[in-house]
């Protein structure tokens, strides 16, 4: 294989590329998603984690009805709340006018009582803000158990191992959205768009008839293939180096990346790969299409059952983990690809000299 | 090979389930010398555990994300120690619920239970409208009382009637809150009411829409890519040479081959909504989604060059159409913004609130509209001559357009084609502010403008640029004042019909006022569309396609500087 000529396809892919606008396009649609990245970070860790979203110092007003208990002064003491003692009826009338934020009933029941003590609380339905103070209000609940538990703590049988947990650790599912969900899920869009690119690219000669007119030229069928898959694959690390830099933008250090990226490109390849197989196999882009994306998610599905898979690597390499032996399990990732692109390879001679004959 | 596939898909969804997703195993490194907390942690994947002796430990160790000994915690002072540190407390919070579930007493394990209640806010949008969100904070000392009507609120019952039995299984069950809580919604799972100890106490979410966005959003998406990819294909090869010399009509052959991708997503629809237990009323929302998706596919499947065009065309368009339906339902219920989206109004169905006749009239005409009028263009267009060319993309929306206008009438045809633009327009203003309005005001506000600005003079260049492309020569000085007013007017016209047609909370807000001109005299928007127009028309006609750009800056800011003006009137 001549390595020039797969470079002359690659650069005509390049050209075809560029000129078409389609990478315009998709740098339009990463700037995009930058753009409200910030939005879409704060709005998904929010679902993922209330807590994170506002600690700001904010003070809620809370109605307190029913019973005298300890739960008032808990409350009382929590700086978020200003509590206001209230009738239920006109507690949950002002909850409406979101004139609190929440109410809280507490029944007569005395701490010692064989029946739990049921606390009942009024908040809004699908509210912002009411997720917020949901939080504050879960520690304030989980102090009163304790204080509760312990008053009966005569009638229990085993204790569980005492470690002390610094109260209010909010912010884990933050960094976990961000190194373990966002910087995956971003690092491998590229790689899939690169994989659905190799099979227009292939399947386009076909059906633009092209393909006779290019075999023509000292090019070969497999230079053709291995410039087309070139082409697409280059893009990867460039797209994910950009994500890279957009996320540091936004204030989010990314470690290890040149480990990351050279994982990704790894991983990236053997979708290209699989994109470049279908493509070659079913010529026409409807079917390729539908098969790869089939196809791909039981890759995915069976490569993220396994633990230490390469997604895994890159959400701990990016986390700044340390994992010495991320390289050999790269080797692991090289041999497999080296496997499936001598298949690949073997597969495009045979239809070239099936074409012939 | 299908059979295959779905044969090895069905076996890795099990294996996945089987063995979990590992993406984030190992992330946190922590080191203890006390075994229990070892056995703790060693069942979290998240976490590789290292147990070492007293000695070593007190040796004092570097590199460890979390460090517990003698029922102590000590966390290394990085974000990522913070968050090995969280995740601990959840651990640790799991271990003492398994252990404190099987205590016979289970009362004194856990004495106290809570029952949430969830009452629907009574508030209208006025504060909202304004921009501001209604914080929930007390204002000043005294004690809140409603201003309304007060309802008699019943007292909760001491204690709630429930076996023990099934309280411990739910204690036993509720492993993970996050993701059950999806799970049930979804499925219809067990019911066990609202009563809950405090550490399963999550959070009431405002964001149970997002799971109707993605359910419902997603297979439309997908079943639209195939009828863009049928377009696609009778143009390429021009394979639709022959269909198109059948007696049938472009209206008829459009028509004919979105009718069963049409029925296709509706039945999608309905069979989720079978299973989720919705009602039906949700496909009314959706139905106007359908048929812009199929609209949108077909424009990209007429105008896309090659296949490659055809992909990122369509992955942008999915983008931005998801977050144009998807954002503002996030907020439903908490800002007036969020009744743009279609998808909302699914949500409030869901919901049980139900929309009224103005509310689906508000979210849907625009994608009513725009569906209407992108189909049209498709119609004129779909002929030899259009479809088998082979013009880069923005030629060919250029030629669109010309090919769908009277050539006898153009005066006309340009009053009628910038009142057809208009909802197109509303919906890529209404787009920038889903997106902009979460930024503090004076930005939101400045970029809006801006934006806004720049959006309309572009859209109502199309027209003119089209018949300058189309018949250069006739096209003199007086020609342009001439077509600069009927754009205006068209413009006009098609703004002030949509905005009747849509007197609702938007509209009437700070952020309505900079998008559409609202207040004011007709003359001097009439002034400002036409005189944008005759800008941009005339430094295209002088300098050629190389002024297009500086054109747009001057009509752009003209029409900015008016908006300022006018919000400085207002405020």
């Amino acid at each position: 294989m001549n390595a020039r000529h797969v470079w002359t396809v690659a650069k005509k892919e390049f050209r075809g590329i560029g000129q078409e606008r389609t990478i315009v396009l998709a740098i339009l649609l990463q700037v995009f998603i930058a753009m409200f990245s910030s939005f879409l970070v704060i709005g998904l860790t929010s679902l993922y984690d209330p807590a994170s979203m506002d600690r700001s110092g904010s003070v809620y007003a809370v109605g307190y009805a029913g019973a005298d208990s300890p739960l008032q002064g808990i409350l009382e003491a929590d700086d978020t709340f200003a509590v206001y003692r209230m009738d239920l009826s006109p507690a949950v009338a002002a909850l409406k006018e979101r004139q609190l934020a929440a109410v809280v009933y507490v029944p007569p029941t005395p701490p010692d009582a064989v029946e739990s003590v049921q606390v009942t609380l009024y908040t809004l339905k699908n509210d912002i803000q009411t997720a917020v103070v949901g939080v504050e209000l879960k520690e304030d609940f989980e102090e009163y158990e304790t204080l509760l538990r312990y008053a009966r703590a005569d009638r229990l049988s085993a204790a569980p191992i005492e470690v002390a947990v610094p109260a209010g650790t909010g912010g884990q599912s933050f960094f976990l959205f961000i190194y373990g969900l966002l910087i995956p899920l971003l690092l491998f869009m590229p790689a899939i768009i690169s994989a659905s690119l190799i099979i227009d690219f292939i399947t386009e000669e076909y059906s633009a008839h092209t393909l006779d007119t290019l075999l023509s030229t000292p090019l070969t069928f497999t230079e053709i293939l291995w410039g087309k898959v070139f082409a697409a694959w280059v893009l990867v690390p460039l797209q994910g180096g950009a994500w890279l830099l957009l996320l540091g933008l936004n204030g989010i250090a990314v470690h290890n990346i040149v480990e990351v990226l050279v994982h990704v490109s790894a991983a990236s390849f053997v979708l290209i790969l699989l994109g470049a197989l279908a493509a070659l196999h079913f010529r026409d882009r409807t079917n390729a299409q539908f098969i790869f994306s089939t196809g791909l998610v039981v890759v995915l599905l069976v490569a993220l059952a396994a633990p230490a898979n390469p997604a895994n690597f890159i959400v701990l390499l990016a986390a700044g983990a340390d994992v010495p032996w991320h390289w050999a399990a790269l080797a692991v990732v090289l041999c497999g690809t080296l496997l499936l692109a001598t298949v690949i390879d073997r597969y495009a001679r045979l239809i070239a000299r099936r074409a012939m004959a | 090979m299908t059979a295959v596939l779905l044969l090895a898909l069905f076996l890795a969804s099990g294996l996945a389930a089987q063995s979990g997703v590992h993406l984030q195993d190992g992330l946190y490194a922590a080191v203890t010398d006390d075994p229990d907390v070892a056995a703790i942690l060693a069942h979290d994947p998240l976490f590789t555990v290292h147990l070492v002796d007293s000695a070593t430990l007190s040796r004092g160790l570097a590199g460890y994300d979390l460090i517990i000994s003698g029922g102590r915690t000590y966390t290394a002072e990085t974000e990522k120690g913070q968050a090995a540190l969280s995740a601990f407390a959840t651990a640790w919070r799991h271990y003492r619920n398994t252990v404190y579930t099987a205590e016979d007493d289970l009362f004194a394990a856990y004495p106290l239970w809570i029952d949430t209640v969830e009452v629907t806010s009574e508030l209208d949008f006025t504060a909202t409208e304004s921009g501001q969100t209604v914080s929930l904070q007390p204002q000043g000392e005294s004690v809140p009382s409603p201003s309304g009507p007060v309802e008699e609120v019943p007292t909760p019952p001491p204690v709630q009637a429930m076996p023990t039995g099934d309280l411990k299984e739910k204690l036993a069950s509720g492993g993970n809150d996050q993701v059950s809580r999806y799970v049930d919604m979804v499925s219809g799972g067990p019911d066990l009411g609202h009563f809950k100890t405090p550490s399963q106490l999550a959070p009431p979410l405002p964001f149970d829409s997002l799971i109707y966005v993605f359910v419902f959003i997603f297979p439309l998406y997908f079943t639209s890519q195939f009828y863009m990819m049928t377009i696609a294909n009778e143009r390429v090869d021009r394979r639709g040479e022959a269909l198109l010399s059948t007696p049938a009509g472009p209206l008829a052959i459009i028509l004919g081959k979105a009718v069963p991708y049409f029925f296709l997503m509706l039945a999608v629809s309905s069979a989720i909504i079978l299973l989720t237990g919705g009602s039906f009323l949700v496909l009314l929302p959706l139905v106007p989604v359908i048929v812009f998706f199929l609209a949108a596919a077909l424009l990209i499947g007429m105008t896309a060059r090659s296949f490659r065009e055809l992909s990122f065309l369509s992955i942008f368009f999915s983008t931005v159409i998801t977050s144009y339906l998807f954002f503002p339902s996030i907020f439903a219920n908490v800002h007036a913004i969020s009744r743009i989206s279609p998808l909302t109004l699914v949500v409030l169905q869901f919901e049980g609130t139900g929309f009224s006749a103005a509310d689906y009239l508000y979210a849907t005409a625009l994608f009513w509209l725009s569906s209407a009028a992108v189909l049209w263009l498709c119609v004129r267009n779909f002929n030899e001559e259009r479809l088998f060319s082979q013009e880069s993309l923005t030629s060919r929306i250029i030629s669109f357009v010309r090919g769908a206008m009277a050539r006898a009438h153009p005066i006309a045809s340009l009053v009628a084609l910038n009142a057809c633009i208009i909802p197109l327009v509303f919906m890529v203003q209404l787009m920038y502010l889903v997106l902009l309005f979460n930024i503090p005001m004076p930005f939101s506000l400045i970029l809006l403008i801006l934006l806004a600005a720049a959006t309309e003079e572009v859209a109502k260049s199309i027209g003119i640029i089209a018949v300058l492309r189309g018949t250069p020569g006739t096209f003199t000085w007086t020609n342009l004042v001439l077509a600069a007013v009927a754009t205006g007017a068209g413009f006009l016209i098609g703004e002030k019909l949509l905005l009747f047609v849509m007197i609702a909370q938007v509209t009437g807000s700070v952020f309505g006022t900079i998008l559409f001109s609202g207040v004011g005299l007709l003359w001097v928007p009439f002034l400002l569309h036409a005189g944008g127009a005759f800008i941009l028309g005339a430094a295209v006609k002088a300098g050629g396609r190389r002024m297009y750009l500086p054109g747009l800056v001057i009509a752009a800011g003209v029409h900015a500087l008016y908006n300022l003006i006018l919000i400085g009137g207002a405020v």
